[in-house]
């Protein structure tokens, strides 16, 4: 399939042009103001010798970090109307709790808690209120709110009362925009609740982002579907971003992992991305990232989105070295490496420096750093090693060695040996790993219950969970004839007599084309 | 003493840390703590000693699955409504509340209900650890029976138990949780303060209070805190605190077994040698190597991530986390014959007799 990834980043974006599992071009520039002038610029240049033209681009696909950047920077954000079906229980912890003052002024204002919601056994947890939800929906229709999150006490294991709460709100205000806990996390109700309330409030924008990636395609030709990266390594078409801008959040780190994964065909490896200000782990178990169990902050916001575990180390291209080369960061010039790094010109030691001091990279003036004392090169690298041993060591799964791929603008900062690793790969094109990533063609899906083994056997409670995630993949532009389970997690509730199992399946599909076509040209 | 919300994170993270891998994430019980706090104003801590004698006193906590409170969300109702009802029940006022357990989260349910009574909380608990069952509360060892008792659910409800032996109040309280949405709130143990001086353990609210600070202000590799902690428990109940391993999480499996959530990890030493393997029992119980005991229950074993010293509980262990093992004396009263009885490795399962670790 003859595609295009892009990666959207913060300082730059990366193009890639594939037919199949062959690159045909690439590109890296810095990322303009305009994204449309950046995405279209980048089609211009991986379509430049006019091999391949843009009417027989199959599929683009866009990885960005626009809507994390968003919340972090507290930008571009829309109030939101939390419902929460939970009572008689929380009532101490309403919505927008714990978040910081600035997100929750930009955000918050209007919550409510009804009675409702289902415990962990499927038993009913309070029937729910009508009268209340009513009157929730009247408040919010009277005012100028139309972004709603909706969240229910054990929706993972059961939605009904989201989705009841959500037929009415859309019958009441047809202009709403909508999003319901369940469809966005797992198990944990405030933190479920936090990245619906979060993906509501970017609803807007998406539909204004997923409106400009349109008219990039657009302006260049390319009547093909367009696709977005998503955290677990997957990709969600674009009606799916329109609902869904929160499920963006990791997929830098994602693509990479993943475009270290296109590149060299390892299914089990660690990368290393070597960027600016720090060097990021991560680990590809069959060929996806290794996601992290831990709560994730996003804007001083806790959710619990399911992220690539990463590793940052504060050793990248512009940290700064000790004058005897001993000591390296975490302090970075960062972008200003251009400026105050000593191969540019200025006065500041930096890994670059070192790198290029030592041959093993090709980058600003040499000349500037060969009055370098030999000893501060080799301690300075001596120590980027070993922090990177270190770092890949405590990442290695299960104990075992595996090869390290080295990718990003930095993988000239390392000599080509790690103790820690079996071997040390720098594909070819390792610097666009991340538009490469995004490119790589797959639908997921996961599903997650509570559930008991004792009342139901471990079998059929996979298989229907799987089901579930399947039905999730399909419904995402996954093709149902590739559809294959690639993870199962089941985590054991402690105190409970019963055995009650958290049991989480993850499944990829292809792209299902042609009814993905069907859909993208019916927008 | 007084403990304000302020206080609440250096206090959670002490309990932690004393919870030795059990007790659930202490976020949800913070919250809903330091709510109350600033509502009803700082909680006094008393010492037992300052008790009076015909004082009368009560412990109180959750019973159940941490991970059910994720969505089943507690609320400050819980625990002041647990709390009316066993008054009521027993037709007299509580004066002064004690802690189950000072690991995890039940280290804040007796400072969340004396807060919204502005009732003194007891500086001291009945484990001076986290353990998972009644029968192991030195209340029960002292002989004071778990009943009259009340339970407390999400929506409210109210059931009263009597039944003096501690093991078959265990079996029936952990049945109510289960039918009750997986977590209820319990008051139980009623007891003079007479009696109470004799059977808790003293001081562990305000020790963990000063181990969370500790924890706090010493963030960084578990190597360089090493020293401070093993000073911060000299010539306490606990005595010794000693690093006992360092290394990488390489293996974890976990599964239910009879309500336990049980499970076994190994963990790689940096540069090679014998592995140490982990047993847990909701809590880490044991720590061996190459088969021989390093330590057990009813010493403390806790792991910490070795990059920043933060307690690790067992819900969260995982493959590759560099960590470091801590073992930690038992206090005394923990070490009798009669509380090996309900609470040493044999109670476990574990076919050993307990030897302190130091």
């Amino acid at each position: 399939m003859l595609r295009i990834g892009i990666d959207v980043g913060g300082t730059h974006t990366d193009g890639a042009l594939l037919d199949g599992d062959r690159l045909l071009s690439s590109t890296k520039a810095a990322t303009s103001a305009n994204v449309v002038t950046g995405i279209t610029d980048a089609f211009d240049i991986v379509l430049a010798d006019g091999a391949v033209t843009a009417e027989t681009v199959e599929c683009v696909m866009i990885g960005t970090t626009q809507f994390t950047n968003a919340v972090v920077e507290r930008r571009e954000l829309a109030p939101v109307a939390a419902i929460r079906i939970g009572l008689p229980s929380g009532k101490g912890l309403p919505p927008f709790t714990d978040w910081p003052d600035d997100i929750a002024q930009t955000i918050g204002g209007m919550s409510f808690m009804v009675n409702g919601g289902y415990l962990y056994d499927g038993d009913l947890l309070a029937p729910l209120d009508e009268d209340a939800i009513d009157k929730a929906i009247a408040q919010i229709a009277r005012s100028s709110v139309r972004n709603i999150a909706i969240a229910s006490a054990f929706s993972p294991l059961n939605a009904g009362p989201e989705e009841f709460v959500a037929a009415k709100v859309r019958s009441a205000i047809p202009d709403a925009n909508i999003s319901c806990s369940h469809t966005i996390g797992g198990l944990g109700l405030l933190e479920r609740e936090n990245a619906a309330i979060l993906n509501a409030s970017l609803l807007p924008f998406a539909a204004r982002v997923v409106a400009s990636f349109e008219a990039a395609l657009a302006k260049r030709g390319l009547r093909c579907p367009l696709y977005i990266s998503q955290n677990d390594g997957t990709l969600m078409d674009a009606n799916f971003v329109r609902q869904f801008p929160a499920l963006t959040f990791a997929s830098g780190p994602t693509n990479s992992l993943r475009g270290a994964w296109k590149l060299t065909g390892l299914e089990d490896a660690i990368v290393v991305d070597i960027g600016g200000t720090t060097s990021d782990i991560g680990v590809l178990q069959s060929g996806f990232p290794r996601e992290s169990y831990n709560i994730v902050d996003i804007g001083g916001v806790r959710t619990n989105f399911r992220m690539p575990d990463i590793l940052a180390i504060g050793a990248g291209g512009g940290s700064l070295v000790s004058a005897d080369g001993t000591q390296i960061g975490p302090q970075s010039v960062g972008h200003r490496l251009l400026q105050e790094g000593l191969i540019f010109g200025g006065n500041q030691l930096t890994l670059s420096d070192i790198a290029v001091a030592a041959g093993a990279l090709n980058l600003g003036d040499p000349e500037r750093v060969q009055d370098l004392p030999d000893e501060v090169v080799i301690n300075a690298r001596k120590k980027m090693h070993a922090m990177l041993n270190q770092a890949i060591d405590s990442m290695r799964p299960g104990g075992r060695k595996l090869p390290v791929i080295l990718v990003g603008g930095g993988a000239g900062l390392v000599s080509d040996r790690l103790e820690a690793a079996t071997e040390v790969i720098i594909p070819e094109n390792s610097g666009t790993a991340n538009a490469i990533g995004a490119s790589i063609a797959q639908i997921g899906g996961e599903a997650e219950q509570m559930l008991s083994y004792q009342d139901i056997p471990r079998d059929d409670a996979v298989a229907s969970v799987a089901a579930q995630a399947e039905r999730a993949a399909v419904v995402a532009g996954g093709d149902p004839a590739s559809l294959k389970v690639v993870d199962v997690s089941e985590t054991p509730v402690p105190y409970m007599e019963n055995g009650a199992m958290r049991l989480r399946v993850k499944v990829v599909a292809a792209l299902a084309t042609n009814s993905a076509a069907q859909r993208g040209a019916g927008v | 003493m007084r403990i304000s919300a302020e206080d609440l994170d250096a206090l959670a993270l002490g309990s932690v840390f004393l919870a030795t891998g059990g007790g659930g994430d202490p976020y949800i019980p913070k919250l809903i703590t330091a709510n109350a706090l600033k509502e009803f104003g700082p909680a006094e801590i008393v010492s037992p000693q300052d008790l009076s004698d015909d004082a009368f006193v009560c412990a109180i906590g959750s019973v159940g699955a941490p991970t059910v409170s994720l969505e089943l969300l507690p609320s400050i109702d819980e625990a002041s409504g647990a709390l009316a009802a066993f008054e009521e029940h027993m037709g007299r006022d509580v004066d002064a509340l004690a802690a189950f357990e000072i690991g995890g989260g039940n280290s804040l349910i007796p400072l969340l209900a004396a807060a919204t009574r502005n009732l003194p909380m007891i500086d001291g608990d009945g484990m001076a650890r986290a353990l998972p069952e009644a029968q192991m509360m030195t209340y029960a060892m002292a002989g004071i029976p778990p009943t009259p008792s009340v339970s407390y659910d999400y929506n409210g409800k109210v059931q009263h138990f009597d039944c003096p032996d501690p093991i078959e109040y265990e079996s029936i309280i952990r049945k109510c949780a289960v039918e009750s949405g997986g977590m209820i709130t319990t008051v139980e143990h009623p007891m003079s303060g007479a009696e109470c001086k004799g059977a808790i353990i003293p001081g562990t609210l305000s020790f963990a209070l000063e181990l969370g600070r500790l924890l706090e202000q010493n963030r960084g590799p578990s190597e360089a805190i090493a020293d401070s902690l093993a000073k911060a428990f000299e010539g306490t109940i606990y005595g010794a605190c000693r690093m006992i391993f360092f290394g990488k999480v390489s293996a974890k499996s976990s599964r239910v077994v009879g309500g336990y959530d049980v499970g076994e990890a190994t963990i790689e030493p940096q540069g090679g040698g014998h592995p140490m393997k982990i047993t847990i029992k909701n809590e880490y119980l044991l720590a061996q190597v190459a088969d021989k005991v390093v330590a057990s229950v009813p010493d403390l074993i806790v792991i910490l991530d070795a990059e920043t010293s933060s307690p690790i509980n067992a819900e969260r262990l995982r493959y590759g986390q560099r960590i470091a093992v801590f073992a930690i004396g038992a206090p005394a009263v923990l070490k009798t014959p009669e509380a090996l009885a309900v609470l040493g490795p044999q109670y476990f399962g574990f076919e050993l007799e307990y030897e302190p670790f130091c």
